[in-house]
């Protein structure tokens, strides 16, 4: 029976929040299926990964080697290929990452596999591995299968519970890793990383939100200190990232950032459907618009139909009062 | 440089798509055009051979309603058209289209292939990797920035990850998808209009692909759909209502008690 | 009869129709608050080239047929009426005399620059005391050896106060009425040629309307637009039909506008627990509307596939014009009355197609004149 692989993401160190989110299904999926559930990373230096991924699986394959301490694709791809074709895992799973949507589909076309993308729901049935992923846009889900093994999965961050507990303890096993840097066709030239210690929006629990309502992109220190007192990100819609006053990495929607967190603050915006499509999975949304017309009102649970300049700094003082910031 | 661009025609985002009432498949209003992030593909194309010298030449897969996006890009100043409309190769997946894709990019010289990051109707963003995979070249997804390299045979690319971006070198042929942010797509003159209309839209068949019917379709796919399901109704917006400062403390209790969100 | 669109036309439309929501719908709103030429997306438009549409390709355009034109009108109307009115001037009333009769020096100097976008060019029949009633052009041209003198003052003139040059109506004998009367061209810098009081308007923001002066303007004898004396009237009659239909064309894209928003809004607006689209009384609304404007539709692309064939079309285009019109005057007021009290709020945009929609009924042709001689055409005369 083959098992069940969680690809283990990690940054400066840290397993990514998805990881934990993959490890607790994978669990579930492996036990139900009557498999092992493995974890696969590659990097330099994972000694520290390793140990506590075996904490929470049954065995761990570690690709170390310096040609994967930064992401690249035809390395990557070297490394696990013929670790894939040796052990033949029947579900590898991985978070619907930027990293992930560049290697998982590569790796698909190098197996002859099939692979699914952005799925937000997982079940095993009687036809087999059922996935649940969005189709245009959002506005529909499909169900589907797929054929063959292994199946590659991509799940959206947020989806699943991360991990309960560990307390496992798995095999660690460190693989040769036989890779031609010569072969390689894609050179790392830098990285550059956003300045500040900055969540990533699609890991982000709150998100504050605002469109072209705030009248000028100075308004927006408004919504950044209502994130901080919610220890959450502020988000922009398409309308003002592309009027400037926001960057592209900030956007929410079908052309930026597809986002899933615990409590969406909308404030501000219209609630256009290419927006919407980037953050109706929000647990629960908070709807803060002057217009009683604005669609966005169709897609919250909690709507105020308000001025945001009175609104947002008042709520922010209340907070900050509730939650002892 | 010999650039091919992939290009998919698309239900509008603003098209009402609707769950037919057995769930084997959804019911889309007649509002099609070309795959947003395939246009960014286009203008990039056609920048690189506007700056570099060339051919671009446009590939689609799909229905003959789909030679609109071909003549759009032909419009926008693509050299070429190729569609691909037998019967033979529609119906299937992504790992399917990637097939017959790839097989046409094939048979044509290609230094450059590039696509939208993901298209709009299966929302994945698979078939480019894929299409790289079964041409042997390497691919990099969702780039807002590439630079020909003077020296010849490489690109510089700028793609996004989560907190920033990764620059990287790469080795033609090779293919990049496009991510918003690449660039601005132009509007077509009508000069262009005028020469997409009476333009040549070339035709493949399975056989001009050399593939076998197995390779692609439903045959050739690798994902099976069961059922298409409406997505879980949100539950009606509860409005607060008073003045703000009431509004607020209202909020933050319902946060707190009913939707447990604090 | 095939009624469809050929596909190159359906090509066409589509690719306008992209553009229109692109570059123009966006800033249509600022165009009518500010009420100034928009210069900046004149000059992007421009350089597009639509504005050869009709012309032959050796002056850089595109020589469409005249639904493939119609198309182009009904879409860029309806992404601004101020701004349409602009563009077609400079392509179509504005330089056809010019393409008609000018020398190839006038051809150079003011039809090519007008098409890219490069100069302003307009005509000017109308004056104070004369719109409907051109037998009474005031407007004078002398003959003087070389030259002839224009004088008079044009009103009403679209972009007139800020143009290069204008085709200006003007009587070489005021004694036969409209057999006196000519084109001729004037050219800004030309002494005694100024613009004078711009029109504050309710609509069709965004051109420049005003009065144009002529005092003893000197042109050459050469900026004759016409190869004999006192047949302005029967050259007009050569672009008249189009000119009526081509307006028929606005006034169907001012309604698609309204129309689209008032669907829009009908849809989304709740009351009474419901999107108000489910009350029959709409839905009536909207099944007229619909109805009116698909028939305004068949009357525009009838007359032009008559004017593509080479049949006479005078009744044709009138029908067009004068029905397409009307509907639109009766779509921007439902569409004002499915907005309720929004209908009047500046802040959407209905109140704006309601206030454009009045120059139909007289732009063209008004619809007094326009009903009594198509009645007159149809009886004959007794």
């Amino acid at each position: 029976m083959g098992a069940v692989w969680v690809y283990a993401e990690h940054h400066d160190g840290k397993l990514r929040k998805v990881t934990y989110e993959l490890l607790g299904k994978g669990r579930e999926l492996s036990q139900a299926k009557g498999a092992q559930l493995a974890a696969v990373v590659l990097g330099d230096d994972l000694t520290g990964i390793a140990e506590e991924l075996a904490s929470f699986a049954d065995k761990v394959y570690v690709l170390e080697s310096p040609l994967f301490e930064k992401y690249n694709c035809d390395a990557f791809i070297a490394g696990l290929l013929p670790l894939v074709q040796q052990e033949k895992p029947s579900v590898v799973m991985a978070g619907a990452t930027s990293q992930a949507r560049d290697l998982f589909p590569a790796l698909a076309g190098k197996l002859e596999t099939g692979i699914v993308v952005d799925c937000v729901g997982m079940e095993l049935k009687d036809e087999g591995l059922v996935l649940r992923k969005p189709v245009y846009g959002g506005k529909v889900l499909v169900e589907v299968t797929i054929k063959g093994e292994p199946q590659l999965v991509l799940v959206r961050p947020r989806t699943f519970p991360p991990v309960e507990s560990g307390g496992q303890r798995g095999e660690v096993v460190k693989q040769e890793v036989d890779v031609d840097p010569g072969g390689l066709r894609i050179e790392v030239v830098e990285i550059e990383r956003l300045a500040g210690e900055k969540v990533d929006l699609t890991e982000a629990d709150v998100i504050v939100c605002g469109g072209r309502g705030l009248k000028s992109p100075e308004n927006f220190k408004l919504l950044e200190e209502l994130a901080d007192v919610l220890g959450g990100v502020v988000g922009a819609t398409r309308a003002v990232v592309d009027a400037g006053w926001r960057p592209q990495s900030d956007q929410v929607g079908k052309s930026g950032k597809t986002v899933s967190p615990n409590l969406y603050f909308a404030i501000g915006l219209s609630g256009a459907i290419h927006h919407v499509m980037g953050m109706d999975t929000s647990k629960v949304v908070v709807a803060i618009n002057r217009d009683p017309m604005a669609p966005i009102f169709q897609y919250a649970d909690y709507g105020l139909v308000a001025d945001l300049f009175q609104v947002v700094p008042l709520l922010t003082e209340e907070l900050k009062k509730e939650l002892g910031r | 440089m010999e650039i091919v661009v992939l290009v998919k025609r698309v239900p509008d985002s603003e098209a009402q798509v609707q769950v037919k009432p057995d769930g084997s498949g959804v019911n889309v209003e007649e509002r099609y055009g070309m795959n947003f992030f395939d246009s960014l593909a286009v203008e990039e194309a056609l920048r690189i051979k506007e700056k570099h010298g060339g051919k671009v030449t446009a590939i689609s897969l799909g229905p003959s309603a789909s030679v609109e996006v071909l003549r759009t890009a032909i419009a926008m100043g693509v050299d070429e058209a190729v569609l691909l409309e037998d019967e033979a190769l529609q119906g299937g997946d992504e790992y399917a289209a990637a097939r017959a894709l790839a097989a046409a990019v094939k048979t044509m010289p290609h230094d450059l292939v590039l696509c939208g990051r993901e298209a709009f109707d299966d929302s994945s963003g698979v078939v480019g990797p894929l299409v790289a995979q079964f041409l042997g070249i390497p691919s990099v997804t969702m780039v807002t920035k590439v630079e020909v390299m003077p020296e010849g045979g490489k690109v510089k690319v700028e793609r996004e990850a989560e907190g920033g971006k990764e620059i990287l070198s790469v080795s033609l042929p090779a293919l990049l998808t496009a991510q918003k942010g690449l660039n601005e797509p132009r509007v077509p003159p009508v000069m262009g209009v005028v020469k997409a209309m009476k333009a040549e839209v070339k035709r493949l068949g399975l056989g001009d692909l050399g593939l076998k019917p197995e390779d692609v379709g439903k045959a050739g796919s690798k994902v099976e759909v069961l059922r298409y399901v409406e997505p879980p109704k949100r539950r009606a917006v509860k409005y607060i209502k008073g003045e703000p400062q009431e509004m607020v403390k209202e909020l933050i209790e319902l946060l707190k008690t009913e939707a447990r969100a604090l | 009869m095939d009624f469809r669109l050929t596909e190159e036309q359906e090509f066409f439309r589509k690719t306008i129709a992209e553009t229109v929501d692109r570059l123009i719908v966006p800033k249509a709103e600022e165009i009518d608050e500010k009420d100034e030429f928009p210069w900046d997306l004149w000059r992007e438009f421009a350089k597009l080239g639509y504005m050869g549409l009709r012309y032959p390709e050796e002056y850089g355009g595109m020589g469409a047929d005249k639904v493939t034109c119609m198309i182009f009108y009904e879409e860029i109307t309806r992404g601004s009426v101020g701004f349409a009115q602009s563009v077609i001037m400079n392509m179509l009333m504005g330089t056809h005399f010019i393409y008609r009769f000018g020398t190839e020096e006038m051809k150079k100097r003011c039809l090519i620059p007008a098409i890219r976008g490069e100069k302003i060019g307009t005509i000017c029949f109308t004056e104070d005391q004369s719109g409907s009633d051109l037998a009474a052009t005031r407007t004078t041209a002398v003959r003087d050896g070389d030259y002839w003198i224009i004088n008079g003052t044009k009103q009403w003139i679209t972009n007139g106060p800020i143009c290069d040059f204008a085709t200006v109506v003007a009587t070489t004998d005021p004694s036969l009425g409209l057999k006196g009367l000519n084109f001729f061209l004037v050219e800004k810098g030309t002494p005694g040629f100024s613009p004078g009081q711009v029109i504050k308007k309710m609509g069709c923001r965004g051109t420049i309307s005003g009065e144009l002066i002529f005092d003893n303007v000197r042109i050459p004898a050469e900026n004759l637009l016409g190869e004999e004396l006192g047949k302005g009237v029967k050259y007009l009659g050569e672009i008249l039909d189009e000119i009526r239909v081509m307006t028929g064309a606005m006034a169907l894209g001012i309604a698609r506008a309204a129309y689209e928003e008032a669907l829009e809004y009908a849809r989304k607006r709740v009351a009474f627990g419901n999107p108000i689209g489910k009350y029959q009384l709409i839905r009536a609304k909207f099944a007229d509307m619909a109805t009116e404007m698909d028939a305004a539709r068949l009357l525009i692309w009838r007359a032009a596939w008559m004017m593509d064939q080479g049949i006479p079309c005078t009744k044709e285009a009138i029908m067009a014009k004068m029905f397409a019109t009307e509907v639109c005057q009766k779509v921007v007021d439902e569409a004002t009355r499915i907005f309720g009290a929004n209908g009047m709020a500046m802040e959407y945009a209905p109140q704006r197609h309601f206030r454009d929609a009045r120059f139909l009924l007289y732009g063209g042709g008004t619809h007094e004149v326009l009903r009594d001689y198509l009645g007159r055409l149809i009886i004959g005369k007794l």
